[in-house]
């Protein structure tokens, strides 16, 4: 158990956060805020959760997606930043682990996640 | 001024460059006798036993029973027996905490001063041992303050943090960075600015 005090801290900080339900599987858009010299703006990454790590404000999550000439690419962004402007979920995805590093060793058709259906 | 402190632990913020916190909560202390030096002799609560001499002494100052450990530190000028006000900590913004660091025990010196230690491998037969340690016969001595092995840690250290923010009503004191010591520990924050 986290101390109540470090709990409270955190959650003053998180309450006011709006971020959707998801989990690993689920396909996911990110706009990220980027900052390049004086200008900012908004760049939106797209795919797989494949993890959720952590808790309180160093909450994480993992997303994979396939770059230019299938190269996987993972970019680790923290859950409750104020560099993430919005998460989106565009997929839910049926999965039976919370950790899907096995996607690495897989490719193409094999890399596929079936789509939850809810009955 | 001085404070007695109890280390929470650590956390971090959420801004776009997120600041590493330390909490802090500040114990209740009593101000039993104000010395002429602006130093005060103060009551806080420890897990320690009661015995006669400490009832004696709250018996002296009229204090409750849970203020059972006795402790010197800074006052600010004006303050009275009793409770200990904490409030200039909300104006604080940068302060310097006192703690007992962490006991690392008997240490080589690779861990207790840095050495960089000799090659692994190759037939080298010199790993993590401290080498030469001075000259020959003149001056037939080891220069004093020679770094050797020893006890690591355990040591009062102070160190400066700026403060993030102060929550009096749970007496929770936000720095920034990390400060000395374990969880739990216990020390003293003097207000530098």
């Amino acid at each position: 158990m986290r101390n109540r005090y470090i709990e409270r801290f955190e959650q003053a900080q998180i309450e006011t956060k709006e971020i959707p339900q998801f989990r690993a599987g689920d396909t996911l858009k990110v706009a990220v805020r980027i900052t390049e010299g004086n200008k900012e703006r908004v760049q939106s990454y797209e795919g797989l959760c494949i993890a959720i790590r952590g808790e309180g404000t160093g909450k994480t999550f993992m997303v994979r997606k396939m770059g230019a000439n299938s190269i996987g690419v993972e970019r680790i962004f923290p859950l409750y930043s104020d560099s993430i402007e919005k998460i989106e979920v565009l997929r839910r995805g049926r999965v039976r682990r919370a950790k899907l590093f096995y996607l690495r060793d897989l490719k193409g058709k094999a890399a596929r996640i079936k789509e939850l259906r809810r009955k | 001024m001085e404070f007695i402190v109890e280390k929470i632990g650590m956390s971090r913020t959420i801004n776009v460059e997120s600041i590493p916190v330390t909490l802090l909560k500040v114990i209740d202390t009593n101000v039993c006798e104000v010395r002429e030096d602006g130093k005060a002799l103060v009551a806080y609560n420890s897990s320690k036993k009661l015995n006669k001499s400490i009832e004696g002494q709250q018996a002296k100052f009229g204090i409750t029973k849970e203020f059972n450990k006795f402790m010197t530190i800074e006052v600010a000028s004006g303050v009275e027996a009793g409770a200990l006000d904490v409030t200039p900590l909300g104006e604080a913004n940068v302060v310097k905490t006192t703690l007992t660091t962490k006991g690392k025990g008997f240490q080589g010196v690779i861990k207790r001063h840095g050495f960089a230690g000799g090659p692994g491998g190759h037939g080298s037969r010199f790993h993590r041992a401290p080498g030469s340690i001075g000259n020959c016969e003149w001056p037939g001595r080891v220069k004093r303050g020679q770094k050797m092995p020893g006890q690591h840690g355990n040591t009062q250290t102070t160190v400066k943090n700026e403060v993030i923010s102060f929550d009096a009503e749970n007496g929770i004191l936000v720095l920034k960075g990390s400060i000395p010591g374990h969880n739990g520990a216990r020390g003293l924050v003097r207000i530098v600015k």
